[in-house]
């Protein structure tokens, strides 16, 4: 069974292109691009690893992530964050927050499926 | 350091005119070690004995005692202390043989140390601004998004090679939309950093009005002379409706005055510096013609310079009684004032210098003056009496007072005013210390403060004298 991914990502050429990539890659993909709704969706139904944008309308990403930690069905979901923001503070809120894995936009490709396939593992393991 | 270059002028003036030491001594009525002490800036003169080496050497008084080589001087002995200088032995003892012998090279330190003052803020400036500006924190956001959909994109165009039609069309649009809005975006910004680079300059300007008021010793005669003719015109009105007035003809009658006053100042290169020239100089003439210098000066005396007094008598704001004050015309005995004005981030907003107060041009000054501890307490004087490193006493008398909109609700910002002179001419103003007066140590800025136990230091000294 494939692993099960969450995206949580307002910018839709971003979704685009990010679905196109783990579909290739073989992920089970889901979509959501409002803050409270990927919260919904995380909670009722937990991925193997949910991709967290930070700036999400409604909610924050930051946001999301602490009330995820809080949760014991999702204390120990695997989140890797984006954002365009790449400055240390960012970094360094997003991983007190509690993601595992923060990357910042623009990617390349390669960094994020690697980074996406290092968490789905950890999850399966 | 001695600040006044005055002796070098002499030697150099002497040495022109081909006249020996003992020939000028003589003429003068002063013993030629005299003299050589003098020459070598060891000891200060003024008054009559200026006035006979003055004409002994041919030469105006203003020309020796050049009031913009004395703000050099000042000038360069704080570049001495310079953290860019730090480590190299700077002759600063001889600053004034430099601006006697060099003048030109002199002014070029001075003036380079002053770009790179400019580009340090205008640095600071920009990297404030590249933290919090809430526009470019937006567009760089928007920028790096589009990129990363941009990089995305085209990385799977070029890497799989068996993507549907329909599908690589669709990465086309992506790709040819969010280019469009990159460039948007980019453009957008561009012009807000050309717009931004405009609105830099707003620093310099205090700087350049500055030095105008040094350059003229605080002292304008022309409108001093101009503005008294004013004053019968507004007699019997109101307060309210003398200002109004005052300021009416000062504008219509001044205005070429203030303009040529201004235009002959070559260094204010800017508009805003103009502009700023201009209202202060208005004031300064319409505080002229509502308090005339002849009676203005006299009632000074009288009160011993009692800011209160003369700011009840002349039914005037404090800090215009101060600026008056600063504008007395120099006599023996007549105290000379500095003026300054904080707001209450402890910005020195207004500045009219004292000769030998040490105000670092290049930091914030000492926090130790009452200048900023007049803020604890609004509407109440205070008086300190100071003493620098360099065992230098003035007398500060500082008052806050609140400024701006009054009204229930309104949030008071306050600033503080302060008068300050040396301890010797204190003696000729109610604000005398006596022996139980406390000395309170004080000093430039950290920087240039070598009092190494102070509990208020918050960088280290530059200095090891």
């Amino acid at each position: 069974m494939s692993a099960r991914v969450l995206l949580a990502e307002d910018e839709e050429n971003i979704l685009t292109s990010l679905t196109f990539l783990l579909e290739r890659a073989g992920y089970d993909v889901s979509v959501e691009t409002e803050g409270p709704k990927v919260l919904k969706a995380a909670l009722s139904t937990p991925p193997d690893v949910l991709v967290l944008d930070v700036m999400l309308p409604d909610m924050d990403g930051y946001e999301i992530l602490r009330r995820l930690r809080a949760s014991p069905a999702t204390e120990r979901l695997p989140v890797l964050m984006l954002t365009a923001k790449g400055q240390r503070e960012d970094r360094e809120t997003a991983l007190r927050c509690g993601a595992d894995l923060f990357i910042t936009k623009p990617f390349a490709n390669s960094e994020i499926i690697n980074a996406i396939g290092e968490l789905a593992e950890k999850r399966l393991q | 350091m001695e600040s006044s270059i005055l002796g070098t002028r002499i030697r150099q003036r002497r040495r022109e005119i081909g006249t020996t030491q003992a020939e000028l001594a003589q003429k003068v009525g002063i013993s030629p070690s005299y003299l050589n002490l003098i020459e070598w800036n060891k000891r200060r003169i003024a008054g009559p004995l200026l006035g006979k080496i003055a004409t002994a050497l041919d030469i105006s008084l203003s020309e020796l005692d050049d009031v913009s080589e004395r703000r050099l001087s000042i000038t360069l002995g704080e570049i001495a202390h310079l953290p860019a200088l730090a480590g190299v032995q700077v002759e600063e003892e001889r600053i004034n043989e430099l601006i006697g012998r060099f003048p030109g090279w002199a002014r070029g330190v001075a003036s380079l140390a002053r770009s790179e003052r400019e580009a340090t803020e205008r640095a600071y400036m920009l990297s404030d601004r590249l933290s919090n500006d809430p526009f470019l924190s937006e567009n760089i956001h928007r920028i790096l998004t589009r990129i990363a959909a941009v990089r995305s994109i085209s990385e799977i165009i070029y890497e799989y090679e068996d993507i549907p039609d329909d599908r690589r069309r669709e990465f086309d649009r992506i790709i040819y939309e969010e280019s469009r809005t990159l460039s948007d975006v980019a453009e957008a910004l561009a012009v807000y950093l050309d717009k931004a680079a405009e609105d830099e300059k707003v620093f310099t300007p205090v700087d350049e009005v500055e030095a105008l008021f040094e350059h003229h010793g605080n002292h304008f005669s022309e409108i001093e002379t101009l503005s008294e003719i004013l004053a019968p015109e507004f007699a019997g009105m109101n307060l309210r409706q003398e200002r109004m007035r005052a300021r009416e003809l000062v504008t219509t009658r001044l205005g070429e005055t203030i303009d040529r006053i201004v235009g002959d100042q070559a260094k204010i290169s800017t508009h805003a510096g103009q502009n700023r020239a201009r209202d202060l100089l208005t004031e300064y003439a319409v505080a002229a013609a509502t308090l005339p210098m002849t009676a203005f000066r006299e009632a000074a005396a009288n009160a011993r310079y009692d800011i209160e007094t003369l700011s009840a008598e002349f039914a005037c704001d404090t800090d215009i009684v101060c600026q008056r004050l600063t504008a007395l015309p120099e006599s023996d005995d007549t105290p000379t004032f500095g003026y300054f004005r904080a707001n209450a981030a402890g910005t020195i907003i207004r500045m009219l210098r004292l000769e030998r107060l040490p105000v670092p041009r290049y930091a914030v000054a000492c926090p130790l003056w009452v200048l900023f501890r007049a803020q604890q307490s609004s509407d109440v004087l205070f008086r300190q009496r100071a003493i620098f490193p360099s065992g230098a006493r003035f007398v500060f008398v500082a008052k806050a007072v609140s400024q701006g909109k009054v009204g229930f609700g309104a949030p008071r910002h306050f600033v503080t005013d302060m008068l300050a002179m040396s301890e010797e001419d204190s003696f000729k103003t109610v604000y005398a210390p006596d022996d139980d007066t406390r000395l309170e140590e004080v000093g430039p800025s950290c920087r240039l403060c070598p009092r190494d136990t102070c509990q208020h230091r918050v960088t280290d000294p530059l200095t090891d004298n």
